[in-house]
């Protein structure tokens, strides 16, 4: 699943915000995650979910609202206090960095998945949700179904991810592929079909024109002509979901995949072969989300309703690192702003 | 997000342990006749109203106010009583508000029952919840329907509030529009296409309940009026179904309990206090909620002879709607074909297979009339144990892996079970000729559970498996005729039983009900069963010998086909992914109207239900928002 910013395309926000030198870390860390377990509809809320920040100390602050239906986050890159969330109710905003909220969405949009800013057209919003995809040109206070080229079955949409070098060009991960638009989603083509739904899309920290992604049934695949064509990793096995996908923005080399069957695959050759890397996690390794720390090279797995778990030699050992009995649905990375 | 449906009734089930005797659930069953004089209807229909008031409020009486609920304190307003108390109550649980619509619900009932009566600082505390804690809108048709029916009032009540006031961040007017916009689009749905969660067993609940809100209290004489239409045309419906009160029937969602015991359900509370024709459910369940101003609604006199005052066997036939697929189907909402029939005696209903829901859907069955339904198990049918990640998937956004865990910890136990009962399978095909159906399943080798399931009732007679291959019983006054297409064994039908949570989802164990499941496991496979009112043979061997005598071919291989004639001399012949025939005519479904039948009548897109008993005609116009009233000469 998809941070909503993710950590790729984060980098380039860095170009928005200096970074205080004196800190440890240059950007701050953000995760969505839902500490629900056995939640349903209607329960009071004893835990708290939604989005947390990690403070200097490495502990957890929670930001706005409870909610465990929190999947993706993106901010503003004008002004962080500015951010969107994509949620069971629809998509949410805040323009006082969480104080308060709105259900940007109506009735006609529910849980939505993944949520995203167009960098260079930063009030232009890209929702990925059920029933296809939705866009606001106007920080989220209208919303358009702008789904020409969409199947009108098949674009049940779980990932979108805008390209952070070029304005209005956006991959969407849908039921039944990869759907690419070049025009601010005017239309969209397919530039990958996929036998079930592309779980996660992200874009190269490194190399912008490289892109990865990940599948329920088909395996990963790479673009390395900025998505317009798509070839398969070989050695990654498809037979159960890959939930998610990341590069090492600190090694070009590195890539990393979380399943909730197959834990966590690393590979250290950009994809060329496939490590699994699941000693040291709980037993079964059911990764909800892996990622890695934009700073620090961290390789990171939410294991599911678990906790967070972190290794500092890409998989090989791992530790607990807080987050008790979460679901991690995305972290994100922003550069510190300077103080 | 599934819903905490059963929490709450769980609640509500406690709570009727420590309040006084429940009259009606613990008295003999209700008489059948039918009451002709309107003003003893209402007084009997108040009766009950009150009685459910009454019993719920008492909790104060025992001494335990510290223990109301949103519903025992909205039913001690509604009274009039121990308002002090009621303050109290609410304000403290305003401090741990709940999350969604089930709380939201009867968060609205107390706000509004107290409007002019609670303190303002309880009436304070409600609306300070309402701006405080973000509540989730959910997942399925009933949530919505809830939720948006109470942000709706409770916009209403609070008008001309800003954004920050709600949790929405939406102003009351912004709220207002919304909610509204989305309740006359379910209407537009429900009165064109057909309802999506159809004669469910429970969940009839959640939509009569805020409908009977708008009746009671909203502002807008147009939401107040659709609220009383859409209520008639709940109403109906369930007259329809019902036999002496018990729906009959496919159910969009039933449980593990209520497709078995079929009067145990939150539906048997509405013919209770509607028709007045069954026992109550224990507690009242959810209806608490509707009886606190179940004095703004009755049943209109043709409804109520619908259910009371029936002249012979009908047939019903309705177009539904499954809940709504996002992903891997062709088609979003799917046609529900929905055929009842119901006799003095018994009813035989069915829809066509395939999914409908994904994990609580009941296909066909027959069922038969018991002079106290308490505790009985009245029904026979098949079904396959379809479970599946990815048929999980194609209705709920949610990752493979962990919703088919997830459904059981959530109160839905059985569903990757192998002997479940509950459930449709996109691998079921079902044709329903008046009192035959014929159940075909193709199941593609490697399904999980390659089997068929059939329910046999600790409360039939006369269980007799005849060297035709036909199985003989008797239910009630019903004949019965059950004929498994491949080779079976019986196992015990075990039932669930709660145990106490751990804090660590629902826990059951599972207890031998004396029933019995017929398991085939085979993929090829099919069930033919046929009915017949034992008054119709002169004994139960002339049943049998009928039967027998009737011709009947059927092949598994390369697909399960029937021919067959039926005990109403009908020719039927139905091969799996075909149109079944009677008479050499191929069912045509397209031409299905949303309700055909002697009582309920309407054109698909109409927005139009006639509903009609003997002279008497209802109709209900969603197009010109009216209801008009006439005896037919």
């Amino acid at each position: 699943m998809l941070p909503s910013i993710t950590i790729l395309s984060l980098l380039a926000l860095a170009t928005f915000s200096i970074p205080c030198l004196s800190q440890t870390t240059k950007h701050d860390f953000y995760v969505c995650a839902a500490v629900n377990k056995n939640y349903v509809i209607g329960s009071k809320i004893v835990t708290t979910s939604g989005l947390h920040r990690s403070d200097d100390a490495g502990d957890w602050q929670h930001v706005g609202i409870n909610d465990p239906s929190i999947f993706a986050v993106s901010f503003d890159p004008r002004n962080r206090d500015v951010f969107y969330t994509a949620a069971l109710n629809g998509a949410l905003r805040t323009l006082d960095g969480g104080k308060s909220w709105r259900i940007m969405t109506s009735w006609d949009i529910t849980e939505p998945k993944d949520i995203c800013v167009d960098p260079h057209a930063p009030d232009t919003v890209y929702l990925a949700h059920p029933g296809g995809v939705a866009v606001s040109k106007d920080q989220g206070m209208t919303w358009l179904r702008l789904e020409k080229g969409l199947p009108e079955r098949g674009k049940y949409t779980q990932t979108i991810e805008a390209d952070r070098v070029r304005k209005g060009r956006v991959l969407a991960g849908c039921e039944t592929g990869i759907y690419l638009t070049q025009n601010g989603a005017r239309s969209w083509r397919r530039v990958l079909q996929t036998k079930e739904t592309v779980n996660d899309i992200q874009q190269s920290p490194h190399n912008p024109e490289t892109w990865v992604a990940v599948t329920q049934s088909s395996g990963a695949w790479a673009s390395q002509d900025s998505g317009q064509s798509w070839i398969p990793f070989p050695d990654v096995p498809s037979e159960a979901a890959l939930y998610n996908i990341t590069f090492d923005p600190t090694d070009p080399k590195r890539l990393a995949i979380g399943s909730y069957t197959y834990g966590v695959l690393t590979s250290e050759d950009k994809g060329e072969t496939w490590t699994t890397r699941n000693e040291g996690l709980p037993d079964p390794h059911r990764v909800w989300r892996i990622g890695v720390h934009t700073d620090t090279g961290r390789l990171l797995a939410s294991v599911y309703q678990n906790a967070l778990f972190v290794s500092d030699d890409f998989g090989r050992t791992w530790s607990k690192e807080g987050l008790e009995g979460s679901a991690i649905n995305s972290f994100v990375f922003l550069p510190k702003e300077r103080k | 997000m599934k819903s905490n449906f059963i929490t709450s009734l769980l609640a509500l089930f406690l709570f009727a342990q420590i309040v006084n005797a429940q009259p009606s659930y613990e008295a003999a069953h209700p008489s059948l006749d039918v009451i002709e004089d309107p003003i003893q209807r209402r007084a009997e229909y108040m009766a009950r109203v009150n009685e459910v008031i009454e019993w719920r409020a008492d909790i104060v009486k025992n001494g335990l106010a510290e223990k109301m609920d949103l519903a025992s304190v909205s039913a001690n307003l509604r009274l009039g009583r121990n308002i002090d108390e009621c303050s109290a109550r609410v304000i403290e649980m305003m401090q741990t508000p709940g999350s969604g619509p089930f709380w939201m619900l009867p968060s609205v009932c107390a706000a509004f029952s107290g409007k002019d009566l609670l303190s303002q600082e309880a009436r304070d505390a409600i609306r300070e919840s309402w701006r405080t804690t973000y509540q989730l809108r959910g997942d399925t048709e009933n949530h919505f329907a809830m939720y948006y029916t109470m942000l709706y009032l409770m916009s209403e009540m609070y008008p001309n509030e800003p954004g920050d006031t709600w949790y929405t961040g939406k102003s009351s007017a912004e709220n207002l529009a919304e909610s509204r916009d989305y309740l006359i689009d379910w209407m537009d749905l429900t009165t064109t296409i057909g309802q999506g969660e159809f004669n469910p067993t429970h969940y009839i609940g959640e939509y009569a309940i805020p409908m009977l809100y708008l009746v009671s209290w909203a502002e807008d004489p147009e939401m107040q009026m659709l609220g009383k239409m859409t209520l008639d045309w709940l109403f109906a419906g369930l007259a329809a179904n019902t036999l002496n009160g018990v729906l009959r029937g496919p159910n969009s969602r039933t449980d593990d309990s209520s497709v078995i015991e079929r009067w145990n359900s939150l539906t048997s509370f509405f013919s209770w206090i509607n028709f007045g024709n069954c026992p109550p459910t224990k507690g009242f369940s959810w209806g608490n909620y509707y009886g606190v101003v179940a004095e703004n609604y009755e049943i209109p006199e043709v409804i109520y002879r619908i259910a009371t005052d029936r002249d012979g066997s009908f047939e019903q036939r309705d177009l539904k709607r499954s809940r709504h697929q996002w992903r891997y189907s062709d088609v979003g909402k799917a046609p529900i074909y929905k055929t009842t029939y119901i006799t003095d005696d018994y009813g035989v209903g069915s829809y066509q297979g395939g999914m409908a829901d994904p994990i609580q859907t009941h296909v066909w069955d027959v069922t038969w009339k018991t002079p106290d339904p308490r505790g009985l198990h009245p029904t026979m049918f098949s079904a396959h144990p379809y479970s599946a990640p990815k048929g999980m998937q194609a209705y709920f956004n949610v990752r493979p892996d962990t919703m088919v865990t997830a459904v059981a910890a959530e109160g839905k136990p059985s569903y990757d079970v192998a002997d479940k009962l509950v459930g449709c399978s996109p691998y079921e095909q079902v044709f329903q000729d008046l009192d035959t159906i014929v159940a075909l399943y193709d199941i593609p080798k490697g399904t999980r559970f390659e089997q068929v399931n059939g329910f046999f009732s600790k409360d039939l007679k006369n269980l007799s498996e005849d060297k035709s291959g036909w199985i003989f019983a008797q239910g009630g006054d019903a004949y019965l005729a059950y004929f498994p297409l491949a080779p079976y064994h019986w196992e015990a039908h075990m039932r669930y039983s709660r145990l106490p949570s751990t804090g660590n989802g629902y826990r059951y164990e599972r207890i031998d009900s004396g029933s019995q499941v017929l398991i085939s496991p085979h993929v090829k496979n099919g069930t033919i069963l046929q009915a017949a009112a034992t008054s119709e043979f002169a004994n139960f061997e002339a049943f049998k010998k009928a039967i027998r005598a009737l011709p009947l071919e059927f092949t598994l291989e390369p697909t399960p086909s029937v021919k067959m004639r039926s005990l109403r001399r009908k020719d039927i012949s139905f091969e799996y992914g075909s149109a079944p025939k009677v008479d050499a005519k191929a069912i045509d479904y397209s031409k299905w109207k949303l309700f055909e039948g002697p009582y309920l009548n309407a054109e698909k897109g109409s927005r139009k239900l006639e509903i009609t008993h003997g002279r008497l005609k209802r109709t209900l116009d969603f197009n010109t928002i009216s209801i008009s009233d006439s005896v037919i000469p």
